[in-house]
């Protein structure tokens, strides 16, 4: 048969046609709420890297129920109503079968009614207990809540440590004030009571009087609660400088690598913990490296990644998108290895129990041990 | 728009209309999601920014704090609702009530502040609002901030769903954006209006400056918190990073960019920057900078934002004003001079530190008589009449007027008895039109029309009509001659029906012809009794009205009698140190 | 005791950032009458070209700060040409609206153009600091307290002594005036938007080391040295030294003697304080207008 110029470009068009039409209707759609903007765009843009990282490997095997994933990204801004708009946007969009939410507890709790509402899946980061112990049916946690990390932090000190003269410096923001409740209530139940409880405003430039307040205390263990990563590295420096080297386990922004960059040799010696550590488990080392392959950086946190891959083998355990099913299939997750951990979820949402606890040693993270919680 | 209707049903009828339409638009509007957040959002931000309008575009007073009432709004039916089961409506009007108070309270902070003080007061405020916000936790929940806000029942009505809600936020706008329009035409909104654009001016026209800020404060106040507690209903989640020194400064820039003159602007501000970014959503790190840049390109292109843009296209269209008007009462006095004395000052002194401005004056104003008050440059005849009027405090002596002492009146008082005054570098409120100007002298405390504004209105245009003004009294003042601008100052005093009027240097800037013409104008007003204290230089002018000259040099009374005698007495001459017959150069 | 020493001493390291900050705001006022609110970028932008030159071109660290400034001092003129002179005659409000959008809009430029995170940079000195008894002593912050101090006199010898230092107040105080005794009015405004622009970076690159390089990194400190600024005295060389000690030393004492979380809340309760009773500061004259 003679090709024609004409039969040629038809069938070439044709050809285009289906294939175009045939990627639309084959992919699977992922709604994804993450700050571009705003004061959150650092750890942001992580986040949504270790999305994309775990949705193109998921789509190299074969996708969701044989589909490609598609995912559509709002920004939040870093903001309450800036979340709220952004996942109303996407809930416009009938095609999409789950959410990847925020790591910020205050935006889950702007977007929580309109996530009961909407009746679908999503994956989030927050901490903040009460987020899957309000009676919301769709929250699936990937981190370990802070009740957890409260738990962790008291027994590292108590059993591990072996000290009992403890001090807690807290941001006063949502995730410090959790923390600093949760750590309360867990120190109250091992009989002791904490030397000093001292809040501070998130961004200052100077933390001299939180550090005459540690010293003055007579504590000989040092826990805390910092959100932001600047703030902890200009109170580690500050704290040598005035002399104070007694132990000193934080919460996880002490050993994120922004922070240790900052710091330098301040923050050596000291302990953190971490829902991510790299070298705690075989996925978590494989994430890590995969994730530095693409991006020349390490990564700080592997929810995303977790949510994502969770998500889609919901999906695929359930061979439905309704709704329903996935959640079904979620909650049935047992003994999954993720980045951050087992998952084994229970009836409330939570997928993780349990945190790392790793050591600065000059500037190399080390793997310690990994608490679990199986109550 | 211009001032004329003075019906109490001013715009309720298109505000009507408006609110049918808004309930119309609230129930078509989707149910959840997004579209239902952008116009709640949208609506209960106007009006906050609203509040905005009235303080800073009206009152010209800077208030980077509303997002601080728009806090309070929000927590206090955050709080009363969730903690202590309070109804919807009664926990608003509580917040309502409490960031009235905290307004006034800010406004208080306007005392002996403008400008940047005053956004420097605004900031503090709205800083350790934050701070109390975050860290009363037994209070406001600190950082968790507070969840489950209910919506309320009107009158049997659930407001629950989304399309109700939303119809509730669209009502609020409307009825907000009707009282703003109508303020502006209020007395309340001259006032207002006059503050920002003189408040000297406006001080000696009678207005309480301080209180006019102050109520300015509790208005903006008022309705950021209504705005904040709708919010709190419509998104049922509050924390307090929402209410920072950020949002106030985004309240600020939606002010600012659809025109911070007129409730209109604020809506159109309001719209523009909520549904903007969200379509702009594409640029994502970049649309920041590009508002901030906005706001830069808005202050130097569109200082009046886009409405005020719209709306100076409107103006210019407008035309004369043909009210028939009865004449002006001075006019109805005979020109008999009497022996009471309307002015009188003993002894009085000002001295700043070292300098004495004013030594030892003593003299008196006659009833219908035009009294003259001259001496060389220096010789403390402005300060003389700026103590006389209130602005300076004397440091001793005694000011009687009309009768009684009003030596430790403030400048607006001073007005209210009578005592009205024009200055020598002319004060006029660019911002209005000629007319309003001169409604406010009408409108003054103690004026026989002042409470009956279709009287006010008249004895405005018959003031114009007295100078010859009344072509131009829809026009803004900005737009007219120096000369003119000049009659309208006069003007204003003269519809405030004045016992005694002061003219500081009223020749100053005027050309040969102006001049004249004032001249006509002072023996007009001279043929008709009114009592007149005139401080000038021209001596032509001077020796033409004068019935009676004071002359001052160095701060000391050297002669007072009949101009005849006065231009005589070798004193004068000596301090002239020139012919006082004519100008000197 | 020595708590209160370090206290004493890490306040007035603090209140020299303030203070060194707020010279740039004092400079503009006394000699533009214009209030800017986007002084604090000026310092964030002196910081990130440090950390350029420094960090990424590896170049010699006092030639970055010179390169640095003299950059800075060119950003001051455009700043001035596209924020300042387009409103110079519509009064005080149109501009500080416009230097609030020029804050705006540098803040989000650097970060798209660098990113959230932030940078870490060295100090002046190898040495952190000199321990005397209990007491530790910052080099940074003794070097901030010695250049502000020899700057706060320079700035003060210049205005109070020398032929230019009266020109600019002259040019302040009434542009047609200076223009009619010939002074050159336009160029002495650009010079003023240049020092105070160079200065503001400056402050940024010395605060660098402590503060870490952030586009927020400023912000807060802006704020702070404007308050700072009317403490001591709207417009007063001197004040604006001892307004920015007096409060960083205030602030670390409340915020240790009685409650770290409202620290910020001392500053601006302070500066209510002033602005109730004694409006014009320490050392401020008090401003009338005339009739």
């Amino acid at each position: 048969m003679q090709i024609t110029r004409r039969g040629a470009l038809l069938s070439a068009v044709t050809t285009f046609a289906i294939i175009g039409r045939a990627r639309a209707a084959d992919t699977i759609k992922i709604g994804v709420v993450t700050p571009l903007t705003g004061a959150v765009a650092e750890p942001g843009r992580i986040q949504l890297n270790s999305t994309r990282l775990a949705a193109a490997k998921i789509n190299a095997a074969g996708g969701i129920l044989g589909k490609q994933i598609e995912l559509l990204i709002e920004d939040d801004a870093s903001s309450n109503p800036g979340a709220v708009l952004a996942f109303s946007r996407l809930a416009q969009n009938q095609d999409i079968v789950g959410f990847i939410g925020s790591i910020r507890s205050t935006q889950m709790n702007a977007m929580a009614p309109d996530m009961l509402k909407l009746g679908k899946p999503v994956m989030f980061g927050g901490t903040d207990p009460t987020l899957t112990h309000q009676g919301n049916p769709w929250l699936f946690r990937c981190r370990p809540n802070d009740s957890y990390s409260a738990r962790v932090l008291t027994n590292f000190c108590l059993t591990s440590l072996k000290l009992k003269k403890v001090a807690l410096v807290h941001s006063t923001d949502a995730f410090g004030t959790g923390g600093k409740n949760a750590m309360l209530e867990n120190l109250t139940k091992a009989g002791v009571t904490p030397v000093l409880v001292q809040g501070y405003t998130n961004n200052q430039p100077d933390f001299t009087p939180v550090v005459q307040a540690v010293k003055q205390s007579g504590a000989d263990v040092l826990t805390s609660y910092f959100t932001n990563e600047p703030d902890c590295a200009i109170f580690a420096r500050q704290l040598r400088q005035l002399g104070v080297r007694i132990p000193w386990v934080g919460s996880p922004s002490i050993i994120s690598p922004v922070t240790t960059g900052l710091a330098k040799n301040a923050l050596y010696g000291t302990y953190g913990i971490a829902d991510f550590v790299e070298d705690s488990n075989p996925t978590a080392k494989a994430f890590a490296n995969a994730y530095r392959a693409e991006h020349k950086e390490t990564p700080d946190s592997g929810w995303t990644y977790d949510g994502m891959t969770v998500l889609a083998k919901a999906i695929n355990d359930a061979k439905s998108t309704e709704p329903a099913k996935i959640r079904e299939a979620i909650l049935s997750i047992k003994k999954f290895a993720g980045v951050e951990g087992e998952f084994n979820f229970d009836k409330n949402g939570d997928g993780l129990h349990g945190y790392n606890i790793v050591s600065n040693n000059n500037g190399k993270i080390d793997y310690k041990e990994h608490i679990e919680f199986t109550d | 728009m211009n001032g004329l209707s003075t019906s109490v049903w001013r715009g309720l009828p298109q505000a009507g209309v408006a609110a049918v339409i808004a309930i119309g638009l609230a129930m078509l509007a989707p149910d959840q999601g997004y579209y239902l957040n952008i116009l709640m959002q949208a609506s209960t931000y106007a009006i906050a920014v609203v509040g905005l309008v009235v303080v800073l575009g009206y009152c010209g007073q800077i208030s980077i704090a509303q997002a601080a009432f728009f806090g309070i709004g929000a927590y206090g039916v955050a709080i009363g609702t969730v903690d202590y089961g309070l109804n919807f409506f009664v926990a608003m009007l509580i917040a309502v009530g409490v960031s009235g108070v905290f307004g006034l309270i800010l406004g208080l902070g306007s005392l002996r502040l403008g400008g940047h003080y005053l956004a420097m007061v605004s900031i503090s405020f709205q800083q350790i609002l934050t701070l109390v916000l975050t860290n009363w936790i037994e209070f406001t929940h600190g950082p968790d901030g507070i969840r489950n806000i209910p919506r309320p029942r009107f009158f049997g009505l659930s407001l629950q769903g989304g399309h109700a809600f939303l119809a509730l936020c669209l009502v609020a706008m409307v009825l907000v954006a009707l009282f703003a329009w109508r303020l502006k035409a209020t007395k309340l909104g001259r006032a207002m209006q006059a503050v920002r654009d003189n408040d000297l001016a406006a001080a000696t026209s009678g207005i309480d400056v301080f209180g006019t800020k102050v109520i300015a404060f509790g208005i903006s106040a008022v309705l950021g918190a209504i705005g904040g507690g709708l919010f709190a209903g419509g998104f049922g989640y509050i924390s307090p990073d929402q209410f920072s020194f950020a949002e106030s400064i985004v309240l600020l820039t939606m002010a600012l960019l659809g025109g911070v003159q007129s409730p209109f602007g604020a809506l159109i501000g309001t719209m523009l920057l909520i549904i903007l970014p969200e379509t702009l959503r594409f640029l994502k790190q970049v649309y920041l900078a590009v508002y901030g840049a906005a706001v830069i390109l808005i202050m130097v292109f569109l200082p009046d934002g886009l409405w005020g843009f719209i709306d100076d296209r409107i103006r210019r269209n407008a035309r004369a004003i043909t009210l028939p008007a009865p004449k002006l009462p001075l006019l109805s006095q005979t020109g008999q001079m009497s022996a009471e004395k309307v002015l009188e000052v003993a002894d009085l002194a000002k001295h700043f530190g070292g300098l004495k401005a004013v030594d030892g004056v003593s003299f008196a104003v006659r009833r219908g008589s035009v009294h003259a008050l001259i001496g060389p440059n220096g010789s403390g005849k402005s300060t003389f009449i700026n103590v006389v009027t209130g602005l300076y405090v004397a440091t001793a002596g005694k000011i009687s007027f009309a009768g009684r002492d009003i030596t430790t009146l403030s400048p607006h008082q001073r007005n209210r008895r009578g005592l009205a005054r024009t200055f020598q570098n002319i004060r006029v409120f660019r911002g209005m039109t000629v007319l309003e100007n001169v409604m406010i002298g009408a409108e003054r405390v103690g004026n026989d029309v002042a409470n009956a504004p279709a009287e006010v209105l008249t004895r405005a245009l018959a003031a114009l009509d007295f100078v010859d003004m009344r072509a131009d009294a829809h026009r803004m003042v900005g737009e007219l001659s120096y000369g003119h601008q000049r009659y309208v100052e006069i003007a204003r005093a003269l519809a405030g029906s004045p016992d005694l009027l002061l003219l500081d240097e009223p020749a100053a800037g005027l050309n040969m012809t102006e001049k004249v013409e004032l001249g006509n104008l002072l023996k007009r007003l001279k043929g008709h009794g009114l009592t007149i204290l005139i401080v000038d230089h021209d001596m032509n002018l001077v020796e033409q009205v004068a019935d009676h000259i004071t002359v001052l040099n160095f701060g000391r009374r050297i002669a007072d009698g009949a101009p005849g005698d006065v231009l005589r007495h070798p004193d004068v001459i000596a301090a002239y140190l020139g012919e006082p017959r004519h100008e000197v150069a | 005791m020595s708590n209160f020493l370090q206290l004493l001493f890490n306040g007035l390291g603090i209140g020299a950032i303030y203070a060194l900050v707020s010279l740039g705001f004092v400079l503009l006022i006394r000699a533009a009458s214009v209030v800017n609110f986007g002084q604090g970028e000026f310092s964030m932008l002196g910081a990130y070209l440090l950390v350029v030159f420094f960090n990424i071109f590896g170049i010699n660290y006092y030639v970055s700060m010179a390169l640095s400034i003299v950059i800075m001092a060119g950003f001051g003129v455009i700043f001035a040409y596209t924020t300042y002179w387009p409103l110079r005659f519509r009064g005080g409000l149109p501009v500080i609206i416009s230097t609030i959008g020029a804050s705006i809009f540098l803040e989000n430029l650097v970060l798209v153009l660098y990113g959230p995170s932030s940078v870490q940079i060295d100090g002046l000195f190898d040495a952190d600091g000199i321990q005397i008894g209990d007491v530790f002593l910052a080099t940074q912050y003794l070097s901030i307290i010695v250049i502000a101090t020899i700057l706060v006199v320079l700035q003060y010898l210049v205005f109070e002594k020398t032929l230019l230092g009266k020109k600019l107040q002259a040019t302040s105080q009434d542009k047609e005036m200076a223009s009619l005794l010939g002074i050159p009015v336009v160029f002495m405004i650009l010079i003023t938007f240049a020092y105070s622009s160079a200065m503001g970076g400056l402050a940024g690159m010395l605060v660098a080391p402590l503060l870490f390089v952030s586009v927020n990194m400023a912000g807060i400190i802006a704020l702070k040295a404007f308050a700072a600024n009317i403490i001591g005295g709207y417009g007063s060389i001197p004040g604006a030294i001892l307004g920015g000690l007096a409060l960083g030393v205030i602030e670390t004492m409340g915020a240790s003697y009685i409650s770290v979380p409202y620290k910020d809340a001392f500053a601006f309760a302070m500066l209510l304080l002033f602005l109730m009773v004694r409006p014009q500061g320490l050392f401020g004259e008090k401003i009338s207008e005339k009739a």
